[in-house]
C-alpha cells in the first residue's frame, strides 16, 4: 500500500492553493497535516484522494497514477473523510456505514456476512452502535462526526485520509478516536493521513508531520524535529515553547496566551 | 447493533408486497369497473373473459382496459422519472415538467407533427390522426435534448441544486412557449386532438399506444436494479459519493438519461401529465419513512394508483366532456405541493 505525490500544485480558478506539494506515506504509519486555516490541508487531502486534479504533478496510489484508476478501484484501497461531509436528510447512521461498502458490493451484489461484520465492527468501535438507527440530522456534531468515521472504517481500506476527524469531539472521544487510529495503524497496518489542529495531539500520535503555510510545505519530518525549531511559533504567529513533561514522552507545546501575559503585566 | 429494528423492518417488508399488489389491483379494478357508461360488474367480468354483449365487450376491452393500462404505465414512467430527478439533483422539487424535460418532449412532438402533416397530406393542414408509432421515440429525442441542457448546466457551471432547478424551469418555460407558439401559428382547424394531448390526456388511448410505449417501460424498469444504489449515493456531495467508489458523472448521466427517456416517452403517448413525478415520490418517501429500500417500490405503486384513480375521477366528474388527467393532477397536485413546501420550510 503506497500513496505518494511529488511536486503537485492545485489551483482553484485563478488562485493557487497548493504549491509543489511533496508527500510520501509510510505503510502502517500515521502522517499528520498541520497548518493554519486556509493553508491547504484539505486541498492536499482531496488531491491525495484523487478528488481534485492537480494543475501539475501527479498522485500515485500503489504505484499507479490515481487519475488512471476508477473510483471503485481507488475506494477499495483508500477511504477519505471530508472535513464537513453532508448526507441525505433521512439517512441513518447504519445506512451511512452501509453506503461505504459500495466499493466492495458494487451495483448488484448483496451484503454478505463479511460486510455485515465489518459494518457492525465500524459502528461498535466508534461508539455509535447505540444510536445506529437514528437519523444523522438528529445527532450532535460529535456524534455525527463519529458516524462518518465509522463509515470510513466500514470501507475497509488500507489507507485512511481523515480531514480533522476530531474537531467536534469532546476530549474523551478525541482520545478515543485518536486511540482507535493508533490501534488501526499498529494492529491492522492501516496507513493514515489526517489533518489535525491540535499540535500536541499531532505530536503524540503521528509518526510524521507535514506543516503547511499558505499552500507551501514548510516542514516534513518526525514530530520531535518540530520541537527542535520555532516553526510552530512563526507559522501560527504565537508565542510558546516545547516542554518535556515526563522524560521519554513526546514534547508538549506550551502556548503563551497573549491576554494572560498582558494581564500579568498589568498587575 | 440494533437487531430488533432490523427484524421489524424484515417483518414489514414481508407485508409490503401483498399490500403493494392489493392497492394497485384495487385501483385498476375500480378504473375498469367504473365509467361513464354504466355497465354492471357481472357484465364487465363477462366482457373480460370474452363473453357478454358485443357493446359491453367493445367498451371494456377496446376502450376502458387499454386506457387504464396506458394510464398505469404512464404513471410509472412519470413517478420513477420524478424520483430519479429528485435524487440526482438533490432537490425535492425536481420533476420532469419542472426541469423542462416534458416541455422538450412536447416541443419535439409538436415539430414532428407539423412536418408530418405537410409531408403526408400536402395542401391540407389538418391532422386527422396522430402517427402513434413514432411519438414515444420523437418525444424521447426532445426529452434527451432538454436533459442535455440540464447536464451541461450541472457540470459545465457547477450549479447547486436550487439554481439548477431554476435553470430547468427557465428552459422548460422557453420550450413550452415555443411549442405553444408553433401550434398557435399553425392555426389549424383541427388541433383539438393536439390540444387535448398537450394538457395530458388518456382519452381514446388504445392498445396501440400501449404497444408502442411498453418497450420503453420494460427497458427502463430493467435498468432500475442497476441504478438503485447509485441513486442513493448521488444524494451525497460528490466528494463523498466519489470517495465511496461511485463514478459520479457517469451515474449522474445514466440516471438523468433514464429519467428523460421514461418521462419523455410517456409525454409522447399521453402528453405532459404534471405533478405526478413531483408528488408521488414525496408520498412514497412519507409512507416509507426510514425504510429507504421501500421508497422505489412505493413510488412505482403510487404512480399507478395516482394516475389510474385520477383518470377515473376525470372521467366520472366531467360526464360527457371528461376532464383530462393532466388537469386533474394539476388541480390536486397544486395544493399538495403547497403542503409539501410548508412541511419543508
Ligand atoms: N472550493 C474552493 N474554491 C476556491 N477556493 C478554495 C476552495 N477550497 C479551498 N479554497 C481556498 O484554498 C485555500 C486552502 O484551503 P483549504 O480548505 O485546503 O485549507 P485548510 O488548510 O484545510 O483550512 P482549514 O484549517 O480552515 O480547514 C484557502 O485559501 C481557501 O480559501
Ligand atoms: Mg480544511
Amino acid at each position: 500500500m503506497s500513496l505518494a505525490c511529488s511536486k503537485i500544485s492545485i489551483d482553484y480558478g485563478q488562485r493557487r492553493a497548493l504549491f509543489d506539494f511533496d508527500f510520501a506515506l509510510q505503510p502502517g504509519r500515521i502522517h499528520g497535516l498541520i497548518g493554519p486555516n486556509g493553508s491547504g490541508k484539505s486541498t492536499a487531502l482531496q488531491a491525495l484522494a484523487g478528488l481534485i486534479k492537480p494543475a501539475s504533478g501527479s498522485v500515485e496510489l500503489d504505484g499507479r497514477q490515481i487519475t488512471t484508476m476508477s473510483r471503485r478501484e481507488i475506494a477499495r484501497r483508500l477511504a477519505f473523510l471530508p472535513q464537513q461531509p453532508s448526507a441525505p436528510e433521512e439517512m441513518t447512521v447504519e445506512q451511512l456505514a452501509r453506503q461505504a461498502r459500495f466499493a466492495h458490493v458494487g451495483l448488484l451484489r448483496g451484503y454478505g456476512p463479511h460486510d455485515e461484520k465489518l459494518i457492525a465492527w465500524a459502528l461498535e468501535s466508534t461508539g455509535v452502535s447505540d444510536f445506529a438507527g437514528r437519523g444523522l440530522q438528529e445527532l450532535s456534531g460529535g456524534e455525527r462526526q463519529r458516524a462518518w468515521i465509522s463509515a470510513a472504517l466500514a470501507q475497509e481500506a488500507r489507507i485512511l485520509l481523515l480531514d480533522e476527524p476530531t474537531s467536534y469531539l469532546d476530549i474523551g472521544y478525541q482520545v478515543e478516536i485518536l486511540d482507535l487510529i493508533h490501534r488501526l495503524s499498529r494492529d491492522r497496518g492501516v496507513s493514515i493521513v489526517m489533518a489535525i489542529h491540535d499540535i500536541n495531539q499531532a505530536i503524540s500520535v503521528c509518526d510524521r508531520i507535514s506543516l503547511l503555510q499558505g499552500g507551501r510545505l514548510v516542514f516534513d519530518d518526525e514530530p520531535r524535529a518540530l520541537a527542535a525549531n520555532n516553526l510552530v511559533e512563526t507559522v501560527f504567529r504565537i508565542r510558546g515553547r516545547f516542554v518535556e513533561i515526563t522524560p521519554g514522552s513526546p514534547p508538549h507545546f506550551d502556548v503563551e496566551l497573549a491576554r494572560w501575559s498582558d494581564g500579568a503585566r498589568d498587575h | 447493533m440494533n437487531v430488533g429494528a432490523t427484524r421489524d423492518l424484515r417483518a414489514d417488508n414481508a407485508l409490503i408486497l401483498p399490500a403493494w399488489i392489493g392497492l394497485t389491483t384495487i385501483a385498476l379494478a375500480l378504473s375498469v369497473f367504473m365509467g361513464v357508461v354504466d355497465i354492471p360488474p357481472v357484465d364487465v367480468i363477462a366482457a373480460l373473459v370474452g363473453k357478454g354483449s358485443a357493446q359491453a365487450r367493445s367498451i371494456i376491452i377496446d376502450i376502458r382496459l387499454p386506457r387504464v393500462l396506458v394510464g398505469m404505465v404512464v404513471g410509472v414512467h412519470f413517478a420513477v422519472a420524478g424520483f430519479i430527478l429528485q435524487s440526482i439533483t438533490r432537490n425535492p422539487l425536481a420533476d420532469p415538467s419542472i426541469m423542462g424535460i416534458s416541455q422538450g418532449a412536447t416541443l419535439a412532438v409538436g415539430v414532428f407533427l407539423l412536418f408530418s402533416v405537410y409531408i403526408h397530406n400536402p395542401g391540407s393542414n389538418t391532422l386527422a390522426e396522430l402517427p402513434l408509432a413514432w411519438l414515444p421515440s420523437i418525444a424521447i429525442i426532445g426529452g434527451l435534448l432538454a436533459g442535455l441542457a440540464i447536464y451541461a448546466m450541472a457540470f459545465g457551471r457547477n450549479l447547486g441544486p436550487i439554481r439548477l432547478t431554476i435553470c430547468g424551469v427557465a428552459v422548460g418555460a422557453l420550450l413550452h412557449a415555443v411549442a405553444i407558439g408553433l401550434i398557435a401559428g399553425w392555426g389549424s382547424a383541427r388541433i383539438e386532438i393536439l390540444l387535448e394531448w398537450l394538457s395530458g390526456s388518456l382519452y381514446a388511448r388504445s392498445w396501440d399506444h400501449l404497444r408502442y410505449l411498453l418497450p420503453f417501460t420494460v427497458v427502463g424498469l430493467a435498468m432500475l436494479p442497476l441504478i438503485r444504489r447509485p441513486l442513493t449515493m448521488l444524494r451525497f456531495d460528490s466528494s463523498v459519493s466519489r470517495s465511496f467508489g461511485l463514478s459520479h458523472k457517469l451515474h449522474f448521466s445514466l440516471a438523468l438519461a433514464l429519467a428523460c427517456c421514461l418521462a419523455a416517452s410517456a409525454v409522447g403517448v399521453a402528453g405532459p401529465i404534471v405533478f405526478v413525478g413531483l408528488i408521488v415520490p414525496h408520498l412514497a418517501r412519507f409512507l416509507a419513512g426510514r425504510r429507504f429500500a421501500l421508497v422505489l417500490p412505493f413510488t412505482l405503486a403510487l404512480g399507478i394508483v395516482v394516475v389510474t384513480l385520477g383518470d377515473l375521477v376525470g372521467r366520472l366528474a366531467g360526464g360527457a366532456e371528461e376532464i383530462p388527467i393532466g388537469v386533474v393532477t394539476a388541480i390536486f397536485g397544486a395544493p399538495l405541493l403547497l403542503v409539501l413546501l410548508r412541511r419543508m420550510a
